[in-house]
Formats: C-alpha cells, structure tokens, sequence
C-alpha cells in the first residue's frame, strides 16, 4: 500500500525560521535543500534496492573490511551482529547463501570472549557491555545448541559475576571495569541477561530507580545521571529524595536503549516492589505521556522526507530510523499493554464500549509516528547508490547505518506488539523445573519464598519479551510489498524467530507453535 | 612523560624491529581461527596491537606501556581496552595526572566524538580531586564547545565536573551568564538549553537561589523573551514545558502569552498594548506557532469538559493541516483525552 498524501498548507514547508535565523536553523535549511533533490517523484513508487544491500553486506562478510574500519577494531563483534542481522533483515538466512559462513562467525564471536566473563570488541580486548551485547545477539542468529554451536560456550556464570562486578550503589553499572556509566550498557546488560537466564533481583536492584532518573524535562532520556550525591556511606539504601541530575539532554540512542531497558523490567516491578512482608517499597515512575511526545517530536517534516532525528534541533539521520523508530514502537507496544488490559477491564462493565465515539474500530494503525513518511527517509534518502545505507545523501554507506536503516524500515513497516493471547500461551506451557534447571548466575536463594519469587521472574521475564508479535494485517509497504523486510523484535533488534530459539534453550522451553495473529475487532489495514 | 610518541617528525619503526621491545612477546589477534569479515589493518596497527595483547598478557606497566598505547589510541581511539590499560599504568607508574591531562587536551580536541578522550579525563580528575583543575576543565570545555556546540560527551563531561565537584564559589556562578551567551549565538542549540535546566533546576538549590519563586519568574520571562524571537523554536518550549511541570506550575497561567501565537499572522504591533510580562510575536514569526497550539491544546485539556473538545478541535487541526506529519500521534491525544473524559 502506499501513503494517502495529503495536500495541505504544510506540504513540504521548510521549517520556519522565524525571520532569525541561527547556525542550528542556516544548517536545517541546508539539510533540506539537499534532501529536497530526493524528494520521490509522482508515479515512480521508491524501490529498495535489496540486492545491491545483500551484495554490501557479503562484501563485507566475505572479503572483510578495508583499512578505514580500523577505527571499529574495538566493536568487531558489532561488525558482525550488524552485518547478520542485516541478512536477516532482507531475509538471508545464513543456510542459504552464507552456508560456509555459519562456523567461523561462531568461532571469531567466541575468540571475543573474555577469560574472566563478557565479551571484548575482539580477542584480547577487555570484556565490556556493548560488544557482549553484539556478540551475544551475534550468536542468537549464527549459533545453536550443542558443542560447537556457540551457545553452550557462552560462560553465563562467568558473565554473571562479572556483571555484578560492574554494579554501582545507584542501580547502575559500569560498561567495563574502569568505564563509564550510562544506559546503553545497561541496556545491553538486561538484553543479555534476559536472553541467556541469568536475570535476578540482585542484578536488577535499583536499576528501575536509576532509569527513571534518566529521564530529561524533555521526556526522553540522557546518557546517565549523576547518583553520587545518593550514595549512603554503608553502600546500602541510596537516598531516593536527593536530585540525580541527568547527564546529557535527551537522545534518540539512550532514548531507545531507556525504553527498551524499562520495557524489560517491568516483569521486576510488577513482582518486587508490589507490597511485601517487609513493606511497600515505592516503585519509580517514568512520564509516558512525556516519552510518547517525546518520540512524536522527533519525526522531520515533509521537507526532511519525514526521516527522524535523535535530538531537538539536530538534524535527521537514517540510524535514528531504528532508534527512535524502534523505540517509539516499544512505546505503542507497551500503550497497547495498557489498552488492552483496560479494555478487559471495561468489557467487565457492560456498556463502557458505546463512549468509544468510533475511534477504536476507525484505528488499524495506532503507531506515534508516521509510518509511510519513516519508509520513505529509508527508501529515498537514505539507500546508497551502489549499495549499503546511511545518514543522508551525501554521505557513503556504512556497516553501522546499513543496519539501522533496514531495522528502522522494519519497524514503520510491520507492528511487532505483546499479545495477551500469545502471553497466555506462553504461560500455560511453562516448566519452571527445567527453567530452574537450565539458570545460568549460578546462584542460590535462601528460602523458599525467595526462590518462587525469582521463578515467577523467570517466567514472566520469557513470557513478557516473547508475547511481542507481529499483527497480521497491519504491515505498510511504501513502494508496495516488493519492499518488505522482516519484521524485528522491538526489544532486541532480532526477528521473533531468533529471540525464540535462543531463549527456548536457555529456559530449556518448548515453545508453543504460533499461530497468524489477527488484530481483533478491527478492519483490515488498507481498507 | 617526555618520552611521549611523536608521530610527525621520523617515520614509525615496527615494535616487532625495535631492541627495547625484544623482551616482549607479540600475540596475533586471531590464534587457530579463521576470522570471518576481518579488518584490513595497517602493518603499523597491526604490529603495535599485537605488542599490546602482549603486553596485557604479562601484566606489565611500564613507561614504555604508556608509549604503546598513545600510539595505539592515536591510530583508534576508539580502543576502550588501551585507554584502560594506559590509565592503569598511568595509576601504578604514579605518573604526573595533569600532565597527562595536558596532553588529553590535543586529543579532545583530533577525536572530539570519541567517548573515551572524555572519560579518561573523567577519571583524571576523579583522581588528581582537585578544584584547581576543574576550574581548568571547565575553561577547556567552554573552548572545545566552541567549535562544535552540540558534542554530547564534552556536555556530558561539563555537567559531571560541576555536580561532582559541586563547588559554590567556584564552578557554579559562571554556568548561567554562559549559557545566556550561547543561547544568544544561537537560540536554538538544545544542549545550551538542557544545560540551562540542569544548572537551574536539576542540580540543588545555588546560594543566590534560595528563592524559588523569583527563580521560576526569571525563568519564564527568560523564557518567553527567546520564544517571541523565534516562535517556532521547539527547544525553548520545551524548557518551557520543563520549567512548569518541574515547578508543578498550571500551563493554564501562560494562557494570555500563548494565545497570540497561536493565531494565523502577527497582530498589528498598532494595536497591542505592549506587556512587558507577555512579549509577542516578533515581526518575522511563523504563525501560527506549532508548538503553541500543541500548549493551547494541552491548557484546554487541563481544563477538561468542554474544554477537552476545544482541544479536540486543535489536535485536528495538527492532524489534518498544519502538522498532517504527525497525524498519527496528535490521534493519539484526541484517542486518550476521550477516554480520559469518560
Ligand atoms: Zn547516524
């Protein structure tokens, strides 16, 4: 399908200055003459250039990268992670034409690993968040159970304690020994430890208070905040009332790992901070009404190609496609977690439905952004004449860019969200004996009590990140279906299928088999 | 540190042909694996790397150690594991710290997007604990912010210095009368703004700050003063936004400010009033102001009744007029304001 345009007084108006302009406006104004020349002409549907990508992406796979990549030689797991995730995302599987490539990706992911836990940018590096993260992901695509495989190698123990060592007395953690603090490597850090079951209370003390923290008058989220001053001298009990600054105004990459991170503890404030023996302990909030607006904000005008930007009055970038693109759909996921539930709540009370004024049934696509307009930045502005993707025209293409504007094309053209069906499967299927069984922290509770609480945590940690699904019937695609990608897991950056298999290994699950899930109560999209 | 790298004058030789090398054993990346998408490095990278890997194999810390890996980080500075070894031996040699920071400053100022220069200065300063040189630092980063204004790691850095070292007398009192300046280049640089909330709102109370209600009055006049120059400068709203949800202040007390934005052209400077607590529209705004019809809209729905439908009829006006980009979401409030109606 393509994108009714309207025409209205804001077609393609360039954004106002006002009659003062200053660098920030002189530089927007530039960026839109440019993308102006990009602008996709009537009748010419854009085209995703899909083989000259896969060509870019084997290049890279195959032949490697040239000597100014030098500069990525500390994130060579990431070079990996971005360059099989972007065959996963045009649909290449590495059993078909990138059969040879399965084993040696497994071992230089594993030649990463640190001696002592995590894993490095390569070998010999010291282990750190982000390229554990890349790795691991890495591994949920190329890898597979079984000796060789590159899951059972992974040394979760190890990478447990090494995790705790990172731990700071404000819920955060450090990327690496010696580094600095900030929400990506959290975020990192929860991706990891919800993957490979080594998720536990004590790992995520405090870790909700500190996200908050992180949230700017803005609505989205800075890099970290500044916790000291909370810091008690017997390293215990932080003081929740003293000011925790942010550090960094609002940005689109923290923003995205921020949201995703709160979408992943969610099963942990539900569980730990509801009232127990020992008293209610105040479970921190964050604004989602400020976020949503937040992530709304941060889509360009026409002129802009309705491309997104990471920051107030930057400029757009093809990668923010997937930061704030993915992140705004873990918001619409975790609104439509609030719908539904209040929805369920209503259909208790006969009648509530009626007071709905039509809008419920009118809406197929309830995204913040604009779909069509994010696939059009992707399609028109941001693909690379001789393959790869990037910022904008007229930058070259790179492994990092190439990634992220195909994730981010994924996500404005299909609706991964949780689904109260899929949630309710999951849980009636659980064994929680083989989860136990299968935990990887190597960590005993004290009591009984303790141990159901953290089995629940387990359960509902699997079952929340798998109840994200596509729903059938939602999907746009600009330019027409011959444009698709697959579609990825908001949380993660990986198809539902990949989550799934890494996941149901180290759960020790069987997973229940998915059906097409149609949006209830809805016409069809496109109708 | 006089022995610190020079990579202008004489070429490079390899480590690998160098005598005061000898004693270490290189060790190659990859050991028995065939690295699928290897990098293409320089012999030079590749030879100073491998002595690196060496080097943390044994565990020595050495002066040499500190030539290593300032040649490496020169060559990428993006090698978190050097710059962590290179502090650890900068720590155990009980080397001269703010000599090493002079010698950052060149760095910062070649790799200014790179993390690591700024959190190595970080942990400098975390460790020479000293107020003389965070006063440096904040000179240093007003100059390095110079020439790219919006960096977030030297901001981030900037806010780090001031609440960890929290000096009243000495870091604290320029914040303000600089970020004016900044604001005055350039009214819509958001770093400059974020920064202005951090100073003023976000970091405890200053001195000369204890009265709150004259600071929120300073502020919204501040405030509304760069919105009337610049209507549609999303960043100055947002402050705006920021200052009165921090201050649980009602948007409803903006009511007679906004409302001359919201509307289709300036008014004719003839016929208003001049007041000094409401500027208006400068001469050359945009109207109307998008921003202001999103604070319009968010006053009525405040106000709830009938006033969630003269909201509705400003979210449809986005929607399907002045900002159709965002149709979407200004469905969305139209959606939960219904709801929240009910
Ligand atoms: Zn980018």
């Amino acid at each position: 399908m393509t994108s009714s345009e309207p025409t209205t007084s804001d077609q393609l108006r360039p954004t106002p200055t006002d009659g003062y302009p200053s660098p920030t406006s002189r530089l927007q104004t530039a960026t839109e003459d440019i993308l102006r020349a990009h602008q996709p002409s009537a009748g010419t549907p854009p085209i995703l250039n899909r083989n000259l990508h896969i060509q870019y992406l084997l290049r890279n796979l195959q032949q490697g990268f040239p000597e100014r990549y030098t500069s990525q030689d500390a994130s060579q797991t990431w070079l990996l992670f971005w360059t099989l995730q972007g065959f996963s995302t045009l649909g290449i599987g590495l059993d078909d034409r990138t059969k040879q490539r399965r084993a040696p990706s497994i071992d230089t992911l594993l030649a990463a690993q640190h001696p002592e836990g995590g894993f490095g940018g390569g070998p010999g590096q010291l282990a750190h968040q982000l390229p554990t993260f890349a790795a691991v992901s890495a591994l949920a695509i190329a890898g597979r159970p079984g000796p060789g495989g590159g899951w059972d190698e992974i040394d979760r123990a190890k990478m447990y304690t090494w995790f705790l060592s990172l731990k700071q007395p404000d819920g955060s953690f450090k990327v690496s020994h010696d580094g600095e603090v900030d929400v990506r490597g959290l975020y990192c850090l929860l991706v990891c430890a919800t993957l490979l079951n080594i998720l536990t209370p004590e790992l995520l003390a405090g870790v909700p208070e500190f996200l908050a923290s992180c949230q700017t008058y803005e609505g989205g989220f800075g890099s970290a905040s500044f916790g000291e001053w909370a810091f008690r001298e017997d390293g215990h009990a932080p003081d929740y009332s003293a000011p925790r600054p942010t550090l960094g105004e609002a940005h689109g990459g923290y923003t995205y790992c921020a949201t995703a991170a709160w979408a992943l503890v969610q099963p942990y404030l539900r569980l730990y901070y509801a009232p127990t023996p020992a008293g209610p302990k105040p479970a921190p909030t964050i604004s989602m009404r400020g976020l949503a607006r937040w992530y709304a904000t941060m889509q360009g005008g026409r002129a802009e190609l309705g491309g997104l930007r990471g920051r107030t009055n930057k400029l757009v970038d093809g990668c923010y496609a997937w930061w704030v693109g993915g992140g705004a759909a873990v918001v619409a996921g975790m609104l439509k977690e609030q719908e539904d539930a209040r929805a369920g709540a209503e259909e208790l009370q006969e009648g509530a439905e009626a007071q709905n004024e039509g809008w419920e049934d009118e809406e197929v696509d309830d995204s913040l952004l604009n779909r069509p307009a994010l696939q059009q930045y992707v399609l028109c502005a941001a693909q690379h004449p001789a393959g790869g993707l990037r910022d904008k025209p007229p930058k070259h293409a790179d492994a990092y860019h190439t990634l992220y504007c195909l994730s981010g094309l994924s996500a404005a053209q299909h609706r991964v969200v949780p689904n109260a069906s899929r949630r309710a499967t999951l849980r009636s299927s659980w064994d929680a004996d083989k989860a136990r069984s299968m935990e990887g922290s190597a960590t005993a509770s004290s009591s009984d009590g303790e141990q159901s609480l953290l089995d629940e945590l387990r359960r509902e940690s699997f079952v929340s990140a798998l109840s994200w699904l596509e729903e059938e019937g939602t999907e746009q695609y600009v330019g027409g279906a011959v444009n698709r990608v697959n579609a990825t897991h908001p949380l993660f950056d990986l198809t539902v299928t990949h989550a799934e298999g890494i996941m149901a290994h180290f759960y020790g699950q069987t997973l229940p088999v998915r059906r097409p899930q149609p949006r209830p109560r809805n016409k069809p999209a496109d109708a | 540190m006089s022995a610190a790298f020079d990579d202008s004058s004489d070429e490079q030789q390899l480590y690998a042909a160098d005598p005061e090398w000898a004693d270490v054993v290189p060790l190659q990346q990859y050991e028995g694996v065939d690295p699928i998408a290897p990098i293409f490095y320089s012999e030079e990278y590749k030879d100073a790397t491998d002595y690196f890997r060496g080097i943390v194999k044994t565990g020595e810390m050495s002066p040499k150690v500190l030539k290593l890996t300032e040649h490496i980080i020169r060559m990428n500075p993006a090698h978190y594991s050097a710059w962590q070894y290179r502090y650890k031996t900068l720590i155990a040699l009980n080397s001269p710290l703010k000599a090493e920071l002079e010698l950052m400053d060149n760095f910062a100022i070649q790799f200014l997007k790179t993390y690591q220069v700024w959190h190595h200065r970080r942990l400098l300063l975390g460790a020479l604990r000293s107020v003389d040189v965070a006063v440096r630092e904040l000179a240093f980063v007003t100059r390095t912010l110079r020439t790219d204004t919006k960096n977030y790691h030297t901001w981030s850095y900037r806010q780090w210095i001031l609440a960890h070292f929290n000096d009243e007398a000495r870091l604290w009192p320029g914040e303000l009368p600089w970020v004016e300046e900044l604001l005055e280049e350039d009214v819509r640089n958001n770093s400059a703004w974020h920064h202005r909330f951090f100073v003023v709102w976000q970091s405890g109370v200053r001195r000369d700050e204890v009265d709150r209600e004259e600071v929120l009055r300073r502020e919204l006049a501040f405030t509304k003063e760069k919105i009337s120059l610049a209507p549609n400068n999303q960043s100055a709203w947002n402050y705006l936004r920021g200052v009165l949800d921090h201050t649980h202040t009602p948007y409803a007390s903006l009511t007679s400010f906004v409302q001359p934005y919201t509307v289709g052209a300036p008014s004719d400077p003839e016929d208003s009033i001049v007041d000094l607590e409401n500027p208006r529209p400068s001469a050359g705004a945009e109207l109307p102001s998008l921003p202001a019809l999103e604070f319009l809209a968010d006053i009525y729905e405040a106000e709830g009744g009938d006033g969630i439908s003269k909201a509705v009829r400003i979210w449809k006006s986005l929607a399907d007029e002045h900002d159709t980009i965002r149709k979407k979401y200004w469905e969305y409030r139209i959606k939960d304001a219904l709801h929240g109606a009910q």
